[in-house]
């Protein structure tokens, strides 16, 4: 048991290389060994994680990712180092009361998303607010992204948008600023990753899908939306779909 | 297939500018050796033997460039006097071709090999010269990618009508000019996007946002206390001044003010005896404002000065009601 402990808190001070408050009480914690099981009661455990779970769901109302240090900071607090167990268990929580997991899509950061196992309700009175249309938008992007081969230059993707009446310099009844939510909002949610392309003048940037876009939807599934939309067997574009069944995702 | 000239001249760059050896110069490119290779490379074209760099590789990558780098020339060597100018304007020639390339990528297609009697020995031709040599190679790359990507073309115009004909395009009204090409004409309804979202959300695995059904606690309380206490000590304000001077008056109006109310209650309920003398009305039917309690509790007062007064009589009915009955003349109650 102490040994399980020990490693566990080592595995932890290891990543937190960011935040220096906590490396230093989790040394000072790791030094207390296995007495840090002890000095939590079960009853004080489990109210932790409660309190994670409330805080991940609500923290991701707006689909920003969540970051370690933010859970440490506002919920764990005195229990850094019981942080594992309480993750872990928040994790199961979530996975079997709501259906949802916590991933981690920067390994680095130590990054978190919720993301849904279950497929999703179909029905008639589902909500529909603005979070559905900007998915919408956001769904176009992403598959002429794939269709364009993985990767496609800002100028391409605001000519397609223009074709649907989208212009990043005009205000939209249903977007606002559109510019502001593809390049800011979809960026900072991590579902697009836009970077410049060097030497290029004036500067012309990349879009390519960001890791929640990985995580919540797959290639195939962008391929199926583009068939559907298009009345279109999936195999017709014949080295997406090769690249889309040959990549294995969530879905 | 060798392009260049001087297939012998593949050591001999040595000697180009009297005042500068390309082994002695500081390179500022990226090889920390570039100067010699660069001297390797630009004396000969695309098959020629190479010393291994990682620029190499990139070129490779180019089949439809045009190879468009200076080449040494097969036994021209620049000497003496105008090994400056000449310099001088290899660079000059090395910014236009960077800067044209830059301005329209497609032009490297067609820049030529015009620097054919150009030598390039010295550090600053050959941080230009790799500058250039990036810029190319990652076109290069590009202009690769677009090459074989797709074996069935993604037709973006069609799926960019076919998104719209899914979020419900009204294309009755189209105008014959359009003002943009490519853009076709109709209405889009609000909802569109909306629409097109509802069926996107299939295709995904978000986890639905989380929010409390009744809303969140807000704290509007405090406000409404304020203007209310604002509105209270105003009238009292008011009032206070008002008061010695009116205070008979108001007396009186508020006299006058029942007595009037009380005798127009009478007069509507001597109306309503006399068109149906025997029918009593119910004490509540008078009475009750359904709207107000207050205007209720009014009518009540003005009633019972009626009944006070012996114009008319409260009595219980047989379900117990209390009702009004007319009080005849002749007995009085």
């Amino acid at each position: 048991m102490s040994q399980r402990k020990r490693s566990k808190g080592s595995g932890f001070s290891q990543g937190e290389e960011g935040d220096d408050e906590c490396v230093l009480s989790q040394t000072q914690a790791f030094s207390q060994g296995p007495r840090n099981l002890e000095r939590h009661s079960q009853e004080q455990v489990d109210q932790k994680v409660s309190e994670l779970v409330q805080f991940l769901l609500v923290k991701d109302q707006k689909k920003i990712p969540i970051k370690r240090s933010d859970i440490l900071k506002k919920v764990i607090g005195e229990y850094k180092d019981v942080y594992s167990e309480i993750v872990n268990r928040a994790g199961r929580t979530l996975q079997q009361v709501f259906g949802l997991q916590l991933v981690e899509i920067d390994t680095k950061h130590h990054v978190y998303i919720l993301i849904s196992t279950l497929p999703r309700a179909e029905g008639e009175n589902l909500r529909q607010d603005d979070q559905t249309a900007k998915l919408g938008l956001l769904t176009v992007i992403l598959s002429f992204i794939f269709m364009k081969g993985n990767s496609a230059k800002d100028g391409a993707v605001w000519e397609f948008l223009r074709r649907l009446r989208v212009h990043p310099g005009e205000r939209h009844e249903v977007f606002g600023d559109v510019k502001k939510l593809v390049m800011e909002e979809f960026v900072r949610q991590k579902y697009l990753e836009i970077s410049p392309i060097p030497l290029t003048d004036p500067m012309e940037f990349k879009f390519q899908w960001g890791p929640r876009a990985t995580k919540e939807t797959s290639k195939r599934e962008m391929l199926r939306f583009v068939a559907k939309i298009q009345g279109k067997d999936p195999a017709f574009w014949t080295s997406q779909f090769k690249e889309a069944e040959g990549s294995s995702g969530p879905l | 297939m060798s392009e260049a000239g001087g297939s012998g001249d593949f050591s001999s760059p040595r000697s180009s500018g009297s005042d500068c050896s390309r082994f002695s110069l500081p390179s500022t490119s990226r090889n920390g050796a570039v100067s010699e290779h660069k001297q390797h490379r630009l004396s000969g074209g695309l098959g020629r033997p190479r010393p291994p760099a990682s620029e190499e590789e990139e070129e490779e990558e180019e089949p439809e460039m045009v190879w468009g780098r200076p080449r040494r020339p097969e036994s021209a060597e620049a000497t003496g006097g105008g090994d400056e100018r000449s310099r001088r304007m290899i660079r000059n020639q090395y910014r236009e071709l960077i800067y044209s390339v830059q301005r329209k990528p497609g032009a490297l297609l067609t820049c030529n090999l015009f620097f054919s009697s150009i030598t390039v020995s010295c550090a600053r031709e050959a941080a230009l010269d790799a500058q250039f040599l990036v810029l190319a190679s990652n076109l290069g790359k590009e202009k690769a990618n677009e090459l074989h990507s797709e074996m069935t073309a993604f037709d973006s115009p069609a799926f960019a009508e076919d998104l719209l004909t899914f979020m419900g395009l009204n294309r009755i009204e189209v105008e014959e000019n359009s003002d943009n090409e490519g853009i076709s004409g109709g209405y889009l309804p609000s909802n569109a996007w909306h629409k097109l979202g509802a069926e996107t959300e299939k295709y995904f695995r978000r986890a639905p946002s989380f929010h409390y059904m009744l809303g969140s606690f807000k704290s509007d309380p405090p406000v409404p206390r304020q203007r209310i206490e604002r509105q209270k000590k105003t009238t009292g304000r008011e009032e206070k001044r008002a008061m010695p001077a009116q205070l008979k008056k108001m007396e009186e109006s508020h006299q006058e003010a029942t007595e009037k109310e009380v005798e127009r209650i009478l007069g509507l309920l001597q109306t309503h005896f006399k068109n149906d003398p025997d029918i009593p009305i119910s004490f509540f039917d008078l009475v009750i404002d359904p709207n107000s309690f207050a205007r209720t509790v009014e009518n009540i007062f003005h009633v019972s000065f009626i009944i006070r007064d012996g114009f008319a009589r409260l009595k219980l009915d047989e379900d117990k009601l209390p009702i009004i009955g007319k009080i005849h003349l002749t007995s009085k109650a």
